[in-house]
């Protein structure tokens, strides 16, 4: 099965919805460019690493 | 002909606190400018001209009355349709919300009404406020006074038209991948992102919790000082709010910039550049360092991790706020907002959570790699010379048409994933005629930093005053 398609069955189980149109397809099958981009970066999370130090990330980072 | 609709901000509180104009006379100014240009921007959803006219009374009669007037008091304002005020239509530019009215009022607009201000319009948008261009297909398209088929940017659209014509003093937009810079740049207005967590966000539609920032779109650096004075600051009802003290923003204007030192991207942003976008970028930054500002050309770091992450946060985020309306109503999207939605189901949640658990520490690094060097961060806020909405038109254009619609946005996304402060101001204009955008960012809570350049700019360059040719009167505007 190509990647599109997976796509759309893993969509449909997942939450009960279907492609509305074809800029839909397209752009779910770009996210194939997503998963390069998130490989190119892998790696780079560390064990302790959470969404909070963001927040954190703002004050230790002002002015 | 200029009239009291051409007054700043500053000069319209100030005229009304020093009894030179009532609220009456700025509202009918702004009301004859919006009828006189409006059939041909799109720039509203509704315009409620009785409750308005009524509160420029009760405005006035408090100033007769020699009450304590607030920053804002009789000034009449218009916003994007998403800030929610109890007992008014808000559509959220859409055809589901067509007929939502909630039943409460977000603090933004209470603390803007506490100054002294008051809404007469809820103006057009991006549907659900997703995408960079103004495309509405529930409501019409709204068009850029400067050349009509062109983009106005989203996805503030009507923000950015309206203040661009002087219908309106200034307009709270909302920008979670550039949708207050993107209409600031491409109608020539000005317009700051605050810090992620800088201003409240309740009882505002939400699109992207991760990443949506209310914040204005005025005339003026100093316009945009004023109103985020007054709606900034920690809200018991937003608990993601800052408790971050907040600076008097305009007190800050002080024109001079000896010392401070503007970054120059020399891997990103910059380099994207068409040829008229990057001479007037240059000329900008002349215009800075004319004033004391050193320049500092550098690399960004980790800019591909970085539109990697951001393009799945309010994905998803995004995703699953609309999940129910794609399950039971997906025709009532625009085909660009529902194949957007679609392809957020996809995204595994691991990703999901890696985006959001990676932007701290790639705050850090940015900030240590960047601000170490420089104060703020200079670029083009939208790259390329400015599309028209049929190029950008993916409900009726050919496949394609997506990477068009959105490359708009390239050199705004980034922000919304650090959380930075950033303006945009016009800086010129491309061959076309149409607006180019200088963005200005700075480290978290830098408003005032940001501002002051933006305003320091403006003390020596003029985009920022000149009017449409619609509004002058100057030359017809090209038609579709």
């Amino acid at each position: 099965m190509d990647f599109l398609a997976t796509t759309e069955t893993m969509i449909a189980a997942w939450h009960g919805i279907t492609p509305p149109n074809d800029a839909a397809r397209r752009m779910a099958a770009d996210l194939a460019n997503t998963i390069r981009a998130f490989e190119a970066a892998r790696d780079q999370m560390r064990f302790e690493d959470e969404p909070s130090s963001f927040e954190a990330a703002l004050q230790e980072t002002k002015e | 002909m200029s009239t009291l609709a051409d007054l700043s901000l500053v000069e319209a509180a100030d005229a009304v606190a020093r009894r030179e104009a009532t609220s009456a006379e700025l509202l009918a100014a702004c009301l004859a400018r919006l009828d006189a240009v409006n059939p041909q921007i799109n720039a509203t959803i509704w315009v409620d001209r009785e409750a308005a006219h009524e509160a420029a009374a009760a405005a006035d009669k408090a100033v007769q009355a020699g009450a304590r007037l607030g920053r804002l008091h009789g000034v009449p304002l218009a916003h994007k349709d998403m800030y929610y005020q109890a007992g008014r239509p808000c559509t959220c530019g859409s055809a589901i919300r067509r007929d939502f009215v909630p039943t409460v009022t977000c603090t933004v607009i209470e603390r803007l009404a506490a100054a002294g201000a008051y809404s007469f319009a809820g103006l057009n948008m991006a549907e659900f406020a997703q995408n960079p261009t103004g495309h509405n297909r529930a409501f019409g398209d709204c068009h850029n006074p400067w050349s009509l088929p062109y983009i106005t940017g989203g996805s503030s659209s009507g923000s950015g038209a309206a203040v661009a014509c002087a219908a309106t003093y200034a307009s709270l937009g909302s920008d979670t991948g550039g949708s207050i810079r993107l209409p600031a740049s491409a109608c020539g207005v000005t317009g700051i992102k605050p810090t992620q967590t800088r201003v409240s966000r309740y009882g505002v539609m939400p699109l992207s919790f991760s990443a949506d920032n209310v914040g204005p779109l005025a005339r003026s650096a100093r316009d945009c000082a004023r109103i985020l004075s007054v709606i900034a600051g920690h809200d018991p009802r937003d608990p993601t709010s800052a408790r971050e003290p907040v600076a008097d923003y305009e007190a800050a204007l002080d024109g001079d910039l000896r010392g401070l030192r503007v970054g120059v991207p020399t891997n990103a942003l910059v380099t994207l550049a068409d040829a008229p976008v990057l001479v007037a970028f240059e000329a900008a930054l002349s215009v800075l360092a004319a004033r004391g500002a050193t320049i500092v050309r550098l690399e960004l770091p980790l800019m591909d991790a970085i539109t990697a992450y951001v393009g799945v946060l309010s994905r998803v985020e995004a995703a699953a706020i609309h999940a129910r309306w794609m399950r039971e109503r997906p025709q009532d999207y625009a085909v660009h907002l529902s194949a957007r939605l679609y392809a957020g189901y996809a995204v595994p949640g691991a990703y999901y959570v890696e985006a959001l658990a990676q932007r701290g520490p790639i705050l850090k690094r940015f900030a240590r790699d960047v601000f170490g060097q420089c104060d703020v961060l200079a670029s083009p806020t939208i790259p390329t010379c400015l599309p028209t909405l049929a190029e950008t038109d993916i409900d009726h254009g050919p496949p394609g048409t997506e990477q068009k619609f959105m490359a708009v946005s390239v050199n705004t996304r980034p922000f919304n994933y650090l959380g930075l402060p950033t303006t945009s101001q016009p800086c010129g204009f491309d061959p076309n005629g149409l607006p180019i955008g200088l963005q200005l960012a700075g480290r978290p809570f830098a408003e005032a930093r940001v501002l002051k350049l933006a305003d320091a700019y403006q003390r020596d360059t003029s985009w920022h005053t000149l009017r449409p040719p619609a509004v002058v009167g100057e030359a017809p505007m090209v038609t579709a």
